[in-house]
């Protein structure tokens, strides 16, 4: 029995986000579900199964946040609840198999962090590969730079490339009001000009850290139809998780965990990539939109250059990628700000950044979202429908 | 200064880090199926055999990605900037992340030849790092 187009997202939760100390990451959490909840048109004791993303580090003023604490804050007693301990990215999947198991039946799944202004991501990043540290690598720029180095060497890519996604998503954002970048122009010299960090990268390659949270409700294509929005139906998905650690890594320009899960999420939607209408793309990194995109098949190795040349994913582009400004200029809350967003372009809510008319490109049917964790570890590749 | 940060000694990798200080390079050599295998681990991820036997490389290799560090990320490497971190590909087939001395950062490329460079960080640490070969 296929799943295709069984399950939905019916509601998505905001909160302020960019840089706002003296708030707790649970307070992200709990305004994101409660936001969520309302935003589905669902109450709370509607809820009854509960994701958190991944456990971050506490800090000196807030211990580790648990589902258990966001769901007793919350006030609900959910018949399913689970947290990544890690970055294996299968949120949806678990969701999913919950619902479709009778486990429960309606879904938030969670993200809260005060990134940019607790310790907290520093020392899960530094924390990451404790036994690199003594060879003065930490946390994940060197591993996503180590691979896109390799790429570099085996196919044509590199700052030339990654230029057009800096600066094509920061376009994005300039459409979205809520983006940490929003009201900051980018252009070519501005990305070439960027700060150093570790080469092959710059400061502009990477993603932003945030303050905030996001959460979106998944239910039944069936409740759906009841509540508040058109939903987006989740019409495939797949994974794939090919593990190995960059620095052991024989494969590191690729194919990453992309490849198979996105084939598998087409195989399961029953489309192929011309069906696909816009992208939103785990973006840690550019160049990890390049390596996905390109795992996914829109390029082959190296065609990327040309590919990207000419706005192809800016607005009035013919394939919009990162349409609130991805992670490297909306907001870092992993894999929920590709997919929320592509929930919300869906859904027709995107205002002056929606696509279609109003930005002169495809009105969106289908999109597809990506999250990846780890050093290109793990990949999870949603595609999702009107 | 703020001393560098050392790699944690467990039960997996004991054998490794102590041949180390005597400046070998050991890896776990699969006894079914000849697979070589960093870091040490109780298996062999190709045929799940336990037995392996501990061979020494010749510490030679050639550079598979590296990275330039232009920020420091630690105190205890601020004075070292900028410094490479690579991946390094041994002869006999494992890869180790590792820094590239002896060379200026933009001399370093991929497939570049390099040997091991023993450097004594403290009693129990020897780091195996390389230069150009
Ligand atoms: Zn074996």
């Amino acid at each position: 029995m296929s799943l295709k187009d069984k399950y939905a997202i019916v509601g998505i939760g905001y909160t302020p986000q960019g840089r706002l100390p003296g708030r707790t990451s649970l307070g992200f959490h709990l305004e994101a579900c409660a936001n969520a909840i309302a935003d589905a048109g669902l109450k709370k004791d509607d809820i009854d199964g509960l994701i958190c993303y991944r456990a971050f580090p506490g800090t000196a003023d807030e211990g580790m946040v648990t589902p258990y604490l966001v769901a007793q804050r919350l006030g609900i007693a959910p018949t399913y609840m689970s947290q990544d301990a890690n970055c294996s990215r299968s949120h949806i999947q678990h969701a999913i198999g919950a619902l479709e198991a009778g486990f429960c039946n309606t879904v938030v799944i969670s993200y809260g962090h005060n990134a940019a202004s607790s310790d907290s991501m520093t020392r899960m990043l530094m924390e990451m590969h404790p036994d690199d540290a003594a060879f003065g690598n930490f946390g994940a720029a060197a591993g996503y730079a180590l691979a896109a180095r390799r790429a570099m060497h085996e196919f044509v890519t590199g700052p030339e490339t990654w230029k057009h996604i800096a600066v094509g998503q920061r376009k994005w954002a300039n459409l979205n009001p809520a983006a940490q970048m929003h009201s900051r122009p980018m252009s070519f010299e501005n990305y070439r000009n960027s700060r150093p960090l570790i080469d092959p990268f710059t400061l502009f390659d990477a993603c932003l850290t945030t303050d905030g949270g996001r959460a979106v409700v998944i239910t039944s294509a069936q409740r759906a139809r009841d509540l508040k929005h058109h939903p987006a139906y989740i019409m495939g998905i797949g994974q794939h998780n090919p593990s190995v650690e960059p620095s052991r890594s024989t494969f590191m320009a690729g194919p990453t965990g992309a490849k198979k899960a996105s084939q598998a999420a087409l195989r399961m939607a029953d489309i192929s990539l011309s069906d696909i209408d816009a992208c939103e793309i785990y973006d840690c990194f550019t160049y990890t939109v390049e390596i996905t995109l390109q795992d996914y098949g829109f390029f082959g190795p190296g065609e990327g250059k040309d590919w990207f040349q000419d706005g192809t994913i800016e607005p009035g582009g013919r394939m919009p990628v990162n349409t609130s400004g991805g992670l490297l200029s909306e907001a870092y809350f992993m894999g929920l700000t590709p997919l929320s967003e592509a929930a919300m372009q869906l859904m027709g809510r995107c205002e002056r950044r929606q696509l279609g008319p109003t930005t002169g490109t495809k009105s969106p049917e289908i999109i597809i979202a990506s999250d990846n964790g780890g050093i290109l570890q793990t990949h999870t590749c949603t595609v999702l429908r009107r | 200064m703020e001393p560098r940060p050392l790699p944690n000694i467990n039960s997996d990798n004991r054998e490794f880090w102590s041949a180390c200080r005597e400046h070998r390079l050991q890896f776990q050599k699969c006894e079914a199926c000849g697979h070589v295998r960093a870091p040490g681990s109780h298996l062999c991820h190709l045929c799940h055999a336990r037995a392996a036997q501990w061979i020494t490389s010749s510490g030679k290799g050639k550079v598979y990605s590296f990275v330039v560090y232009r920020v420091a990320f630690h105190p205890a490497f601020a004075a070292e900037l900028p410094y490479v971190v690579a991946a390094v590909e041994l002869e006999e087939g494992p890869h180790l992340l590792t820094n590239i001395v002896g060379c200026r950062p933009e001399d370093v490329t991929c497939e570049m030849a390099v040997e091991v460079a023993w450097k004594d960080v403290s009693n129990e640490v020897t780091l195996p790092l390389f230069r150009p070969a």
